[in-house]
C-alpha cells in the first residue's frame, strides 16, 4: 500500500480543499445575525440581544472541546483492547475523524444550504465531530479486519449517508434527537454490521490467536472509557438550546451513566460463572447510559426516569457481550470486533423507543410518529448503506489483509522491536494470569 | 572518565530546588501583591483557557516525550517539574521587568495565563534534551530560558512592536533553536563512540510507551485552538480556532499517508505520527486570526504535514547522527513556525488597504527583524546554556546512563524486562 494510499488521501485532501474554497466561509457576527434572525423569524420567536447571539460561539466552546477529546481520546483509546492492534485502533481513529470532520462539514453544510455556500461556525464544528463519532463506531464493528484504504472509502460513503439521515430527521421529520441515540449511535452501529457481515471471512470463524487483549491493552482502552464517560453530558448537551434543556441535559445524562455503572458491574459479575468481572463490560457496557438517554435527554424527564434509562441500557449491554456478540458470530455471520451491537446500537435504539414513551406522557412537544419515522429511517439507511458499502469495499483491490495478519500491527505499521517484550514483561511480574477459558 | 555508575543527586537535587522554591516563595511573599478576585464572565473565560493550557502544558507535552522505552517515567514527571518552576519563575521575571523597565504587567490570571505560555517553549525544547542531563540540569536549563523568552517577549514588544499573539508563537521557534543548540552542544562534548553505542542501544521504543506518547499528542492536538487563540478577542479569537482546527485535521490526514509513501514497504511510523500530526496547528498559530477563509489555512496544513515527513525521513542524511532523536522539535515546531510567521507576514502587507511603499519596508524589516531575533536569541542563549550545562558540579549523567529511568528512579522490578 505504499502508492495508493498515499494517492487516495493526499488526492481527497486536495479535493477537501478546493470544496472548501468553494463552498465555506467563516462566520462571523453580522451574518450569524442574520442566520439568527431568519430562523427566528421562521419559528416566530422573540428577539435576542446582539450580544448573547455573538458570545454563542465563546459558550459552546468548551463543550465543542469535550466532544473533541471524546472523539480523539476516548474512542481512539477505547479501540486499543486488541493485544496487537493499538496502534492501528488509535492511529487510523486520528487518520478517519480528521478526514471525516472535513468532509462532514461539507456533506452538512450543503444539505442544510441546499448547496450554496454556507457560513462555518461552532455548531457546524460540533456537528462535524458528531459526523465523525459514526464512523468510529463503525470502524470497530470491522476493527482488525480491513485495510487503510478500506476504511478511507467507508468514511466517505458513511459520511455521506449520514449527513442525508441527519438533514432527514432533524429537517424534514423535525424529530428530537439531541444526543443522538439515534442517528449517530444507532445508524453508526448498523452500518458497520452490515459493512461487517458482507466483509465477513470464513476463515476467521475459530479464534484467531491475535483477537484478544493482554493485561497492558486492556488498561489502554480503560483511558478511552473514562474520557468517555467523562465528557458524554458535554456530547449530550452540545446540540441543545441554551438554558433549561441543555441543563437537564447534562445533568440527565450524569444520572443515567453513574447508574448504568452500577448495573453493569452487577450483571457482569452475575452472567459469569465464578462471579469475577469482565473488563470487556466494565470498558464498553459502562458507556451504555450515555447512549440511551441520548434521545430524550433534553426532555423533561424525571430524574429517576434517566437513571432507570441508564441501568437498563446497562443490563441490555451486558447481556448482548454475553449472550447476542457469539449469537451474531455463529448463526448471521457478523463478526462485532469491538461489540458495537452492545454498547452502541441496541442502546440506541432503546433511546429512540425510550424518547417515544416520553412523548406518549406528554414530557415534550415532539410527534411519537417522527420519532418513530426518525428511528425507522436511521436504522434503515445504515443497513442499506452499510450493504452498498461492504460490497465496494469487497472489491479484491484495497489491499486487504489476508486472514493471518487479521489484528495486526506490522500488516500496517512499523512496529517497535520491543513488542513481544511487553507481554513477558507483565506475566514475570507475577499477576495472577488466570488462563484463559475455553 | 569518569565513574559509570550513577552519580547519587541525593545531596545536590534536594538543595538545588528546595533553595530555588525558598527563594521563589520569599520573592512571591515580598513582591508579588495579591489580587482581589473578581469573579465574572471574563474570569471563569480566562480560567477556561488557563485550564487548556495547563492540560496541553502538562499531559500533552508530559507524554509526548514519553516515547523511549526506558525513560518513560522521567518524561513525563520532569516536564512537570519543569512547567511548575517555569511558571514561577515567568511571573518573578514579568515582575521584576515591569518595575525595573516600566513595562506594564497586571498581577491576576492572565498573569498565570501568560507564565504558562511563555513555559511553552521550555517544554519544546526539552523535548531535545529529554534523557541526556538530569534534573538539576534541567533546572538551570528552565531558568535560562525563561530568563531568554523573557527578553525577547521585552524586546519584540518595544522594540519590533509585535502583539503578545505574535510573540507568543515566535516562542515556538525560539524553543526549538534553543532546545536544538543545548542538544548540539551537550552531544559535542562526548567521545563519539561512547555517544553511538548509548543511543542505539537505549533510543528504543516499546508499544506501551509509543501508546502513552499517543496519549500526549492527541491532547496537544485537540486543545491546539485554545492555545492559538488564548490571547485573541472576538472574531479574531473565532477565526484562530476555526484555523486552527481545519490545519490540524490537514496535517494529520497529510502526515499518515506520507508517513506510508515514506516507507519501502508502505508502513506508518508512530513517530512520525507523534510530531507531524501538530505541525498544522504550529505554522498556522501566527496567522490564523489574519485567514478568513478555511481554504488558506487547510493549504498551510498541508504544507508543514509535508515539511513535517521530509525532515522526519531526512535526519540520517541531512544532520548530524547525534541530533537524530532530538530532530523532530525542528520539523515540528521550527520550521512551521517559521512557515507561519512568514505566512502572517505576507498576509499583513496583503490585507492592509493603506499599503503605501515605506509602510511595506517598514513592515519588512520589522517582521524579519523580530523573527530573526527569536531565531538567534534561541542559538546564542540555547550555546551559552549548553555551556553551563557542560559544568561538572551538576553532576552529569555519563553517557551510558543516557535515556535511563534507572538513573533517577526507584524501580518496583529492578531486572524485569530491561
Amino acid at each position: 500500500m505504499r502508492f495508493k494510499f498515499p494517492l487516495m488521501a493526499i488526492s481527497l485532501e486536495v479535493a477537501m480543499i478546493v470544496l472548501f474554497g468553494l463552498f465555506v466561509e467563516y462566520e462571523t457576527p453580522q451574518n450569524a445575525s442574520q442566520k439568527n434572525a431568519s430562523h427566528q423569524n421562521a419559528s416566530q420567536q422573540g428577539n435576542t440581544s446582539s450580544s448573547a447571539k455573538k458570545d454563542q460561539f465563546f459558550q459552546l466552546y468548551p463543550l465543542f472541546q469535550d466532544v473533541h477529546v471524546m472523539i480523539f481520546v476516548g474512542f481512539g483509546f477505547l479501540m486499543t483492547f486488541l493485544k496487537k492492534y493499538g496502534f492501528s485502533g488509535v492511529g487510523f481513529n486520528l487518520f478517519l475523524a480528521a478526514l471525516g470532520l472535513q468532509w462532514g462539514t461539507i456533506m452538512q453544510g450543503l444539505l442544510h444550504s441546499h448547496g450554496k455556500e454556507f457560513h462555518f461556525g461552532i455548531y457546524n464544528m460540533i456537528n462535524a465531530d458528531f459526523s465523525t463519532a459514526t464512523v468510529l463506531i463503525s470502524f470497530g464493528a470491522v476493527l482488525g479486519k480491513t485495510s487503510p484504504i478500506q476504511m478511507l472509502i467507508m468514511t466517505i460513503l458513511e459520511i455521506a449517508v449520514f449527513a442525508g439521515n441527519e438533514y432527514l430527521v432533524t429537517e424534514l421529520f423535525e424529530a428530537s434527537d439531541t444526543g443522538a441515540s439515534m442517528t449517530i449511535h444507532a445508524f453508526g452501529a448498523y452500518f458497520g454490521l452490515a459493512v461487517a457481515g458482507v466483509l465477513y471471512r470464513p476463515g476467521l470463524r475459530c479464534e484467531h490467536p491475535n483477537d484478544e487483549s493482554v493485561y497492558h491493552s486492556d488498561l489502554f482502552a480503560m483511558i478511552g472509557t473514562l474520557f468517555l464517560w467523562i465528557f458524554w453530558p458535554s456530547f449530550n448537551s452540545a446540540i441543545a438550546d441554551p438554558g433549561d434543556h441543555q441543563y437537564r441535559a447534562i445533568v440527565n445524562t450524569y444520572m443515567s451513566l453513574a447508574a448504568c455503572v452500577i448495573t453493569a458491574y452487577a450483571l457482569s459479575s452475575l452472567v459469569e460463572r465464578r462471579g469475577r468481572l469482565d473488563m470487556v463490560h466494565i470498558q464498553n457496557a459502562t458507556l451504555a447510559g450515555g447512549v440511551a438517554v441520548g434521545t430524550c435527554a433534553d426532555m423533561e424527564i424525571p430524574l429517576y426516569a434517566a437513571m432507570t434509562i441508564g441501568s437498563i441500557a446497562g443490563i441490555i449491554s451486558v447481556l448482548g457481550y454475553k449472550f447476542f456478540s457469539p449469537l451474531l458470530a455463529n448463526k448471521l455471520m457478523i463478526h462485532d470486533t469491538c461489540g458495537v451491537h452492545n454498547l452502541h446500537g441496541l442502546p440506541g435504539v432503546f433511546g429512540g423507543l425510550a424518547s417515544i414513551v416520553a412523548i406518549s406522557w406528554g414530557m415534550s412537544t415532539a410527534s411519537m410518529a417522527m420519532q418513530a419515522a426518525a428511528l425507522g429511517s436511521s436504522i434503515g439507511s445504515a443497513i442499506v448503506g452499510g450493504l452498498l458499502t461492504g460490497l465496494i469495499l469487497k472489491l479484491p483491490i484495497w489491499n486487504q489483509p489476508p486472514d493471518e495478519y487479521c489484528y495486526d500491527d506490522s500488516v500496517s505499521w512499523k512496529v517497535p522491536k520491543f513488542r513481544e517484550l511487553d507481554n513477558r514483561f507483565f506475566q514475570h511480574a507475577n499477576h495472577n494470569h488466570v488462563e484463559h477459558e475455553v | 572518565m569518569g565513574s559509570k555508575y550513577p552519580r547519587s543527586l541525593r545531596c545536590c537535587l534536594p538543595l538545588w530546588a528546595l533553595e530555588l522554591q525558598t527563594a521563589f516563595s520569599l520573592l512571591f511573599c515580598f513582591f508579588i501583591p495579591h489580587d482581589t478576585a473578581q469573579v465574572d464572565h471574563r474570569f471563569m473565560a480566562s480560567y477556561q483557557v488557563l485550564r487548556n493550557l495547563t492540560l496541553m502544558a502538562a499531559l500533552g507535552f508530559g507524554f509526548l516525550s514519553s516515547s523511549f522505552r526506558r525513560h518513560s517515567w522521567s518524561s513525563v514527571a520532569f516536564n512537570l517539574f519543569m512547567l511548575a518552576l517555569g511558571v514561577q519563575g515567568t511571573i518573578l521575571l514579568d515582575h521584576f521587568l515591569g518595575q525595573v523597565l516600566q513595562w506594564n504587567k497586571i498581577n491576576n490570571l492572565s498573569s498565570i495565563q501568560i507564565a504558562t505560555m511563555s513555559t511553552l517553549p521550555v517544554l519544546i525544547s526539552a523535548g531535545a534534551v529529554l534523557g541526556k542531563v538530569n534534573l538539576v540540569q534541567l533546572t538551570v536549563m528552565v531558568l535560562m530560558e525563561a530568563m531568554a523568552f523573557g527578553a525577547i517577549r521585552f524586546a519584540d514588544e518595544k522594540v519590533f512592536k509585535m502583539t503578545e499573539h505574535i510573540i507568543m508563537m515566535h516562542g515556538h521557534v525560539f524553543g526549538a533553536y534553543f532546545g536544538l543548540t543545548v542538544a548540539w552542544w551537550l552531544s559535542r562534548s562526548l567521545p563519539r563512540r561512547v555517544g553511538e553505542n548509548a543511543q542505539t542501544e537505549k533510543v528504543q521504543m516499546a508499544t506501551s510507551s509509543s501508546l502513552f506518547a499517543m496519549l500526549g499528542t492527541l491532547f496537544l492536538w485537540i486543545f491546539w485552538p485554545a492555545i492559538n487563540s488564548a490571547l485573541l478577542e472576538g472574531t479574531k479569537k473565532r477565526n484562530a480556532v476555526f484555523n486552527t482546527y481545519y490545519a490540524l485535521a490537514v496535517s494529520a490526514v497529510t502526515a499518515t499517508s506520507m508517513s506510508a509513501l515514506s516507507h519501502p514497504q508502505g508502513k506508518i511510523n508512530m513517530v512520525h505520527i507523534h510530531n507531524a500530526v501538530l505541525a498544522g496547528g504550529v505554522a498556522v498559530g501566527a496567522p490564523g486570526c489574519l485567514i478568513s477563509s478555511p481554504w488558506i489555512s487547510m493549504v498551510l496544513g498541508l504544507i508543514a504535514g509535508l515539511i513535517s515527513i521530509w525532515g522526519a525521513k531526512c535526519p540520517r542524511a541531512c544532520l548530524n547522527h547525534m541530533l537524530q532523536n532530538s530532530s523532530g522539535i525542528h520539523y515540528t515546531f521550527g520550521l512551521p513556525g517559521l512557515l507561519g510567521a512568514l505566512t502572517y507576514y505576507c498576509l499583513q502587507i496583503v490585507t492592509e488597504p493603506k499599503s503605501s511603499d515605506l509602510w511595506i519596508i517598514t513592515q519588512t524589516v520589522t517582521h524579519i527583524g523580530a523573527l530573526s531575533f527569536a531565531v538567534a536569541m534561541g542559538m546564542v542563549t540555547g550555546l551559552l546554556t549548553g555551556c553551563l550545562l557542560s559544568v561538572r558540579v551538576w553532576r552529569a549523567p555519563h553517557a551510558a546512563k543516557y535515556f535511563d529511568d534507572q538513573t533517577f528512579w526507584e524501580f518496583p522490578h529492578l531486572a524485569v524486562g530491561f
